[in-house]
């Protein structure tokens, strides 16, 4: 018998509430629970959670972004960055999550979905020791 | 003195350049027996490198709906949940360059010699698509192994792919080494591949290559014993790797692959843990093709592609002589010959314990040199011959003329195909042997002094019969001269033989 995974789920659950509201969505979503619950899949309801929002976020044109800096970006910036990144992914929405890393000494650093750009000073000194312990 | 050293950092500090730029990562969710499922990494192609945040290499090869199974190409106790993992785009690559000769490796190509870093000139693949018959050619060189039983019987051609197969202690790494041994100044590259075999065998084996000199065209990889799976399973990629860079450049190139048996069930260990279902013996599905893309990639390209060969020697370990299991029979089905060893012969005291009957050399025919195929032509069939007639005269005493001297001849003929270990013998001494053989000049000399009459010979025609061994030498065929000079000294010694003996 094929496995069902989170991601097989999240995807009937999307198809199967899509468009609905009221009694209908709340129907829907109360036998989405109960195949959970059936299945034995109540432990990985995060993994769907997160297979639903990755769906709803392809669909609504959403760009999920997770950047980390050393000090506190000012606003400005951050809209600057936000508006930069919403252009890259060609996104409609942008929702970004800011973090501060000390030990990242300075710079930027951007993740969206799995894909990263890392600009701080941190990733630099590693790729100069690098650099400097290669054979030339 | 600290100044240069300053200014020598300065210097190199300026002449870096940070390179930022969007990179695919994922994340370790589990790891377990050199094994990682790792999340993310949507856009990772097979066997695409991964690096782990403690400087590990990994390898991608389940790429499964939401994780990637990947392989640890080293220490995995350190990697741990949650950890970040960067695809490269690349296929899994090896450091490559002249000086890797008289070096030992490990299968991802670092030197573990303790004799410094290897001056890398160029990577290459280790994974690679086998040449394509367009810049293939038929094998037509000879590779002299010097084992008389081989090179006369079963002889091996260049870009040939010959089988050593037998059970444990019966001299299949041995004559692995005499064939390297043997190739000093024999214009060939050799690559020795050691899979999953003890440290203290490898260090044995290198001392002997070392001694006999053989190390100046020699590179050794080697995934011990003690190592992962995983460095098992690459270990001969990493090594024909090798082996493709000095074809490349138009060189002939000898690879041993020691041995496969332990190579596949390397690869099972690794696809049970990567949970892809079991077949025949727990094998996976693809196991004939982990053989055959590896072997496919030995070939002899024509002059237009460089002209340069892979000759490759696997080797397979059977379990008490059973040639039909599912690892030695799929091995047999893709090269071009077996040399077939046997634990009876070699209690026996036949030593190469070559199984003459079974072993087969499917393609080295037309490379073998004229001289050799003229005297040892019909070896094979006499000592068929003389096996079926030992075993017939066992059952009566009476035996007519002829086949008493067909007995003879026959016993003379495993005597001297008899050979130390460590002592390679030129082919132009091998044809002066089967010369004595097959026309009868050993005939009455008594079994027990073959050897000191083969060795005997040797030294006094090398002195007496120049013209022949010239002619041998160069143009690889006698003529009625050189004959009648080599006739003549073979009567001339075997007649102060016998007056001593």
């Amino acid at each position: 018998m094929a496995k069902i995974s989170p991601k097989n789920v999240g995807e009937a659950i999307y198809r199967a509430t899509e468009g609905k509201s009221g009694a209908g969505l709340e129907t829907a979503l109360k036998h989405s629970a109960q195949v959970l619950r059936d299945k034995r899949m109540l432990g990985k309801s995060e993994e769907v959670l997160s297979v639903l929002r990755d769906i709803i976020d392809k669909n609504t044109g959403t760009v999920r972004a997770k950047i980390t800096t050393a000090k506190v970006m000012p606003l400005g910036e951050r809209k600057k960055l936000e508006g930069e990144i919403k252009e890259k992914y060609k996104a409609q929405k942008v929702i970004s999550e800011f973090f501060e890393k000390a030990e990242l000494l300075g710079g930027i650093r951007v993740e969206v979905g799995d894909e990263v750009m890392d600009a701080t000073y941190k990733n630099k000194l590693h790729q100069l020791e690098k650099f400097l312990i290669q054979e030339k | 003195m600290s100044n240069y050293i300053v200014e020598n950092l300065r210097k190199e500090i300026e002449a870096f350049k940070a390179d930022v730029k969007t990179e695919k990562i994922g994340h370790v969710m589990e790891v377990f027996d050199g094994i990682a499922k790792v999340s993310g990494l949507s856009d990772i192609k097979s066997s695409e490198m991964v690096t782990f945040p403690a400087g590990q290499t990994g390898v991608a090869l389940n790429l499964e709906e939401d994780a990637v199974g990947v392989i640890i190409l080293g220490d995995f106790s350190k990697i741990k949940e949650g950890d970040e993992v960067k695809a490269t785009g690349k296929i899994l690559e090896i450091p490559v360059s002249d000086s890797i000769l008289g070096r030992v490796v490990n299968a991802m190509g670092a030197p573990i010699d303790g004799k410094g870093a290897i001056k890398a000139g160029k990577t290459y693949p280790i994974e690679k698509v086998a040449p394509g018959v367009v810049t293939r050619q038929s094998v037509d060189q000879p590779v002299a192994t010097g084992i008389k039983a081989i090179d006369a019987i079963i002889p091996v051609g260049r870009g040939q792919r010959e089988l050593i197969i037998g059970d444990r202690q019966t001299g299949k790494t041995a004559l692995a080494i005499d064939a390297i041994l043997n190739q000093k100044g024999q214009n060939m590259i050799c690559v020795y591949v050691s899979i999953g075999q003890k440290d203290s065998k490898l260090r044995k084996l290198g001392a002997r290559l070392e001694a006999g000199g053989a190390m100046a065209y020699t590179v050794i990889v080697s995934a011990g014993a003690s190592e992962a799976a995983a460095m098992s399973y690459i270990a001969p990629y990493t090594g024909v790797s090798i082996a493709e860079y000095f074809m490349d450049q138009g060189k002939d190139v000898l690879i041993i692959y020691d041995d496969l048996s332990k190579h596949a069930v390397a690869y099972r260990e690794i696809s049970l843990l990567l949970r892809r279902p079991p077949g025949r013996e727990a094998y996976p599905g693809d196991v004939f093709y982990l053989h055959s893309r590896l072997l496919e990639r030995a070939c002899r390209r024509n002059a237009k592609y460089g002209g340069g060969s892979i000759t490759a020697f696997p080797i397979i370990e059977t379990q008490a002589g059973d040639i039909s299991a599912y690892i030695p029979t799929n091995v047999i089905s893709i090269t071009d010959g077996q040399i077939f060893l046997e634990t009876d012969l070699f209690y026996k005291g036949i030593r190469p314990a070559v199984n003459v009957g079974s072993s087969v050399s499917r393609v080295g025919s037309s490379a073998q040199i004229k001289a050799m195929k003229k005297v040892a032509g019909t070896l094979k069939l006499d000592l068929a011959q003389f096996r079926e007639l030992e075993a017939f005269s066992q059952f009566g005493s009476d035996l007519d003329e002829s086949t008493k001297k067909q007995l003879e001849r026959g016993k003379r003929s495993v005597e001297v195909l008899k050979q130390l270990q460590y002592a390679p013998v030129k082919t132009e001494h091998q044809v002066v042997t089967f010369y004595a053989l097959t026309k009868g000049y050993m005939d009455d000399v008594p079994v027990d002094k073959i050897k000191a009459f083969e060795s005997g010979l040797i030294e006094y025609t090398e002195r007496n019969a120049k013209v022949f061994y010239k002619e041998v030498l160069e143009s690889k065929m006698w003529t009625e001269k050189g004959e009648e000079q080599l006739k003549k000294a073979i009567a001339d010694f075997k007649s102060s033989f016998t007056s001593k003996s």
